[in-house]
């Protein structure tokens, strides 16, 4: 399966260093989630991606290749700002910009009519795009970028703006396409979406890669806590052997075992002192993740 | 089969411009009023002037008759009619009643054309040359010698060193016709293309769009878009003014005009192409719709500074400025039309357009590509001169 290397990457705006040496992988298959606050480089770095802007450094790779203007005209691209022609009709702008992208005019009007159809504006193909709603805008921009049945996909932002049913219908298109065994990218603000639909996460900071892996190994990378809840007073815990203590509330602890040992040794302990109403791993949501890796 | 990706934007160039209600008004409002200009002129030109002349005695009859020989012979267009009645009475009845123009009779002191309430111009000058070539005739007679005597050697006649002054006057009449087409074309067409580049940009489509196909293949479509559209328009105006002129007086002229015009469109195609591509950078400027007012102004003082210079120039400037792009685009075509300029120097003036064309796209189409991904505001021309990729 084919992947997007990125390696190095790097991009001023007069002193302003935008993105600084950015590393990661878009594999084949899978939905890589592009996360990071506003202005940490994750525009500037799909921008350099797509060939829009210069890089200052480093190189993009297809397959071990360098990227090509043939391959990235292969590439469904979304911006961050949206736009098409206002004026003109949606089946008429999406079938010149499939021509564009070197489908027959045949092929690019099949293919509209089948998206369009499927984001439930087939009935508004003749109108002119400045008619529609901003979220059917959208929808229109999306179907503009995936109608070519691309070689990979780089969206920015592709979820702002959409009702939670089109948004629903973008997690399965993305998935659909990613099913075809083609990298896909896209960046988005809203983690629990990322959580929910990323196979993969590249978390990036002031222009940095702070985080990359799979949402499960981010959540386990950090150390591995325990809650434990008893039944009467849990201060007792600060004294068992091989327990880091992280904190104590009542009847609530949060540990950090140094082995499983220390964690058979404590449950015991705690079974033999009276009640054990709950014990589990703790695992942190993404989102403090991101705040750790991001401040 | 797919098409180039430069044929792909021209035709959508042309189909968006083409299925524009603004666009198709204005192209036939101007076909309209050159039609109605035209046919005033055929109209005027074919129309015969018939007028009724009555008299009331036989010297005033007599008198008549010299009149609708002159009136005639001035003016193949004119035809006078004479009726002679009874008395001074039935005279002044037919003018009233309008069954006759004028009535020719005798004053005190010469002769009186009588109308109703107005005399015809062409009437009245031909009655005037009739009326004295006949009275001097007489007097002369009566002096005993005669008129050509009188008037020998007064005669003033005028010759002209060009061999058909009129063809020159019609030479500078179409000459000013297709400057004003050249100026209307690449003022409203290269402000159009400005505007769409523009709407690009603003609109963000030109990200998407330049990911897809190489930025010099954006403009070169929308450049041969907009060329093949002018082309078109002013073909238009160009045959409708050539197929009005064979209705009018000045069909004689056709021929030595329309080998001209064949340079006219040569230097045409060119010229609005050079023009074109600075106004695709004048778009690429600016960020919004309000921006290119102020990126344009240049261009629009150079087009109107081409279109004056063909209006108002004229000797050595007018040599000089026939060779130096883009006032050559126009003043060159003109001076064949008018027969000072010969054929090499056309294509001389030709090769250097053209190759100041060539350079003028290369420079235009680094701006372009540069400039086109800015949208924060205004860029001046250094600025998108060095802006990095």
């Amino acid at each position: 399966m084919a992947q997007i290397e990125v390696t190095g990457l790097t991009r001023s705006f007069g002193e302003l260093k935008a993105v600084d040496d950015v590393s990661f992988t878009v594999p084949g298959g899978l939905l890589t989630g592009f996360v990071g606050g506003n202005g940490a480089g994750k525009t500037t770095t799909m921008r350099m991606v797509m060939g829009l802007l210069a890089s200052h450094g480093g190189e993009v790779r297809w397959d071990g290749q360098p990227m090509t203007t043939a391959i990235r005209r292969r590439i469904g691209y979304m911006p961050e700002e949206r736009g098409l022609y206002p004026k003109q009709k949606v089946l008429d702008q999406l079938v010149y910009l499939g021509e564009l992208s070197g489908m027959t005019a045949a092929d690019a009007r099949a293919s509209v009519a089948e998206h369009l159809e499927r984001f439930g504006l087939a009935d508004r193909a003749g109108e002119r795009v400045e008619k529609l709603s901003l979220g059917n805008q959208q929808r229109v921009q999306i179907v503009a970028a995936l109608m070519t049945t691309p070689d990979a996909l780089i969206l920015d932002e592709p979820f702002s703006g959409l009702d939670p049913s089109a948004v629903d219908s973008m997690v399965d298109l993305l998935r659909e396409h990613a099913s075809r065994g083609i990298p896909v990218l896209f960046s988005s603000h809203q983690l629990d979406l990322v959580e929910r639909l990323c196979d993969r996460l590249v978390v990036l900071a002031h222009g940095r890669v702070v985080a990359t892996g799979s949402v499960s190994e981010l959540r386990g990378a950090g150390p591995e806590l325990y809650r434990l809840t008893l039944g009467g007073d849990a201060g007792w815990v600060r004294d068992a052997d091989g327990i880091h203590v992280h904190d104590v509330d009542g009847s609530t602890a949060l540990v950090e075992p140094s082995d499983d040992a220390a964690r058979q040794a404590l449950l015991r302990a705690a079974l033999d002192r009276g009640d054990v109403v709950d014990f589990a791993r703790q695992m942190p949501a993404l989102s403090e993740i991101y705040r750790e890796v991001t401040a | 089969m797919t098409s180039a990706p430069w044929m792909t934007v021209a035709r959508r160039e042309i189909v968006t411009k083409l299925t524009d209600r603004t666009f198709l008004l204005s192209t036939f409002g101007l076909v309209l009023i050159l039609a109605t200009v035209l046919g005033v002129q055929a109209w005027m030109a074919g129309k015969t002037s018939e007028y009724a002349v009555v008299t009331s005695s036989s010297a005033a009859h007599q008198m008549a008759g010299q009149v609708e020989t002159v009136a005639e012979k001035s003016d193949d267009k004119v035809l006078v009619t004479l009726e002679q009645v009874s008395d001074d009475d039935a005279a002044r009845a037919a003018v009233e009643d309008e069954s006759a123009d004028v009535w020719l009779h005798e004053g005190d002191n010469g002769w009186v054309l009588t109308g109703r309430d107005d005399v015809p111009g062409d009437l009245l000058a031909s009655a005037r040359t009739a009326i004295r070539d006949a009275t001097l005739d007489a007097n002369a007679t009566a002096a005993g010698t005669s008129v050509d005597a009188l008037t020998s050697g007064s005669e003033v006649s005028t010759t002209f060193l060009d061999k058909d002054a009129d063809l020159a006057g019609v030479a500078k009449a179409v000459g000013f016709a297709l400057a004003l087409l050249f100026y209307l074309a690449s003022f409203t067409f290269g402000l159009a293309l400005a505007n769409s580049v523009v709407e690009e940009k603003a609109s963000r489509i030109v990200e998407i769009i330049t990911t897809k196909i190489a930025v010099r293949q954006l403009l070169a479509g929308k450049v041969a878009g907009n060329l093949a559209l002018a082309f078109a328009q002013m073909a238009l105006f160009v045959a409708v003014g050539l197929v009005g002129l064979t209705f009018t007086d000045y069909d004689r002229f056709l021929p030595a005009v329309s080998g001209a015009v064949g340079w006219f469109v040569v230097f045409f195609v060119v010229g609005f192409g050079l023009l074109a591509c600075l106004w695709a950078v004048a778009g690429a400027l600016a960020s919004r719709t309000e921006d290119v007012q102020t990126t344009s102004t240049p261009l629009t003082m150079l087009t109107m500074g081409v279109f004056f210079a063909a209006l108002l120039t004229s000797g050595t400037t007018q040599v000089v400025l026939s060779f130096v792009p883009p006032f050559s685009a126009i003043l060159m075509p003109m001076r064949v039309l008018d027969g000072s300029a010969a054929w090499w120097q056309a294509l001389v003036a030709l090769a250097i357009l053209v190759a100041t064309a060539a350079l003028v796209v290369r420079v235009a189409a680094r701006l372009y590509q540069r400039s086109l991904l800015q949208t924060q505001g205004r860029l001046s021309l250094r600025q998108a001169w060095s802006t990095p990729e």
